[in-house]
């Protein structure tokens, strides 16, 4: 069953990915916060026994592994478009009996996704975004070749790392203005992701459209 | 974006609400009171994933509803795109059937409530053939997930779950499934438009 491959990938894919978060969190001695009312390890009462236990789980972690997922996913979809099909839309192809007027493109699709990301989580964190995202459904005008979208990309990532490593379960309801208008820290970083793979979800049929399997579905090599 | 500004303004009143009805409480207290400090903010992420949850349930069930009964079982490889990578992908009824399944999967996790005996795969119950009963399925997937962000409390937001092969913490759970919803949720989008429907979310926009 081809949907039950998919599946099997599907877990395999993020057990993969959990094991390797985990072991990265374990190697970098990621800071544990704790729930609030969860109590904290006591290691004070054993000073001389620095054992490397697992981390516990943290808001901060939580959230940032969404992000990471999603990094991978957006950006290998991003990236397996070719650059003469950068600007394609559907409209042109004229499928019979579909209305695809005044859709996004491709590059529209990147673009708009990475202004919304620096729109969140931008506002999460307090930093400015170095680049234009005023417009939050085009983006910055000055960002236009593949290269440099697929940069624009990345750093809105970037962004969404340092967004999720600054929650805490002391600021994630503090509300922040986005761009979007007032929400919670924890909402902002969260939807962010959310809102990418409703787009993700989009730019996955333009692939399909121009023979491109996305990367994410494609066979992975038994071992 | 539209409907994002308008979901999220949405979002940040129901907060300010809460936010409002809390200040019945010392806005410093003299005293230590734990509780006082961590209730309202583990409530506010429980309302969080409520949010999230009501916002894909809109999108999804919109789109569901918007594919006529008779194109429910279309896929994009009958259009026979030339050069198109359309082979085996799922219908628009197992993108939903798909998306209800995982609901299920995981946001029973939270609550604690037993699969649906008839889910066999990742495509849900193979009974389930027409719109209306599929719709319905996917209806009551949403109202697990509801009942799922409810269960998040102060004491159990980041407790470890099972999650597929591994475990993963209460929060993480409930808003990936939000996520793989609106994964699918952008396919079914295409399906609409393939179908000459524009997807209820984006109607009424330039």
């Amino acid at each position: 069953m081809v949907n039950d491959d998919k599946e099997e990938r599907f877990l395999m894919k993020y057990v993969k990915l959990f094991c390797l978060l985990l072991i990265a969190a374990l190697s970098t001695g990621m800071q544990a916060q704790t729930g609030g009312s969860q109590p904290a390890q006591p290691q004070a009462a054993s000073p001389a026994q620095p054992q490397a236990a697992k981390p516990a789980p943290s808001i901060a972690s939580s959230v940032d592994r969404e992000v990471t997922i999603l990094e991978r996913e957006f950006v290998s979809v991003a990236e397996a478009m070719p650059e003469d099909k950068f600007n394609f839309t559907p409209e042109g192809m004229n499928i019979q009996g579909s209305d695809y007027k005044k859709v996004r493109t491709f590059a529209e699709q990147v673009k708009h996704v990475a202004t919304a990301n620096y729109g969140l989580w931008a506002a999460v964190t307090g930093e400015k975004p170095p680049y234009d995202v005023s417009d939050d459904e085009k983006g910055p005008d000055s960002v236009k070749t593949r290269a440099e979208i697929i940069k624009f990309l990345k750093d809105s990532f970037a962004a969404g790392h340092r967004a999720a490593q600054s929650l805490t379960p002391e600021n994630s309801s503090e509300t922040v203005t986005t761009f979007f208008g007032p929400t919670p820290k924890i909402f902002a970083a969260t939807f962010a992701v959310a809102h990418a793979f409703d787009h993700y979800g989009q730019m996955v049929e333009y692939l399909r459209m121009n023979g491109i399997v996305p990367p994410p579905s494609r066979p992975q090599p038994k071992k | 974006m539209k409907h994002v500004r308008i979901f999220l303004l949405m979002v940040a009143l129901t907060f300010a609400v809460g936010a409002f009805a809390q200040a019945g409480a010392p806005a410093k207290s003299a005293s230590p009171a734990p509780q006082a400090q961590t209730a309202p903010e583990q409530a506010s992420i429980a309302s969080v994933v409520d949010s999230q949850i009501s916002q894909y349930e809109k999108n999804v069930v919109g789109v569901a509803e918007a594919m006529p009964d008779d194109k429910y079982n279309f896929t994009p490889s009958s259009l026979k795109i030339p050069g198109a990578a359309y082979d085996n992908v799922r219908t628009f009824a197992e993108l939903v059937k798909h998306t209800a399944t995982a609901n299920y999967r995981f946001w029973t996790t939270l609550t604690g409530d037993k699969m649906p005996a008839n889910i066999k795969g990742p495509n849900g119950p193979d009974e389930l053939k027409t719109k209306a009963e599929i719709v319905k399925f996917l209806k009551d997937s949403f109202e697990v997930g509801h009942r799922a962000a409810k269960t998040i409390t102060a004491q159990n937001t980041l407790e470890e779950l099972p999650f597929f092969r591994g475990t993963q913490p209460r929060l993480y759970i409930a808003t990936a499934t939000v996520i793989h919803a609106a994964d699918e949720y952008g396919q079914m989008v295409e399906y609409l438009r393939m179908n000459g429907i524009v997807p209820p979310a984006s109607r009424g926009r330039m």
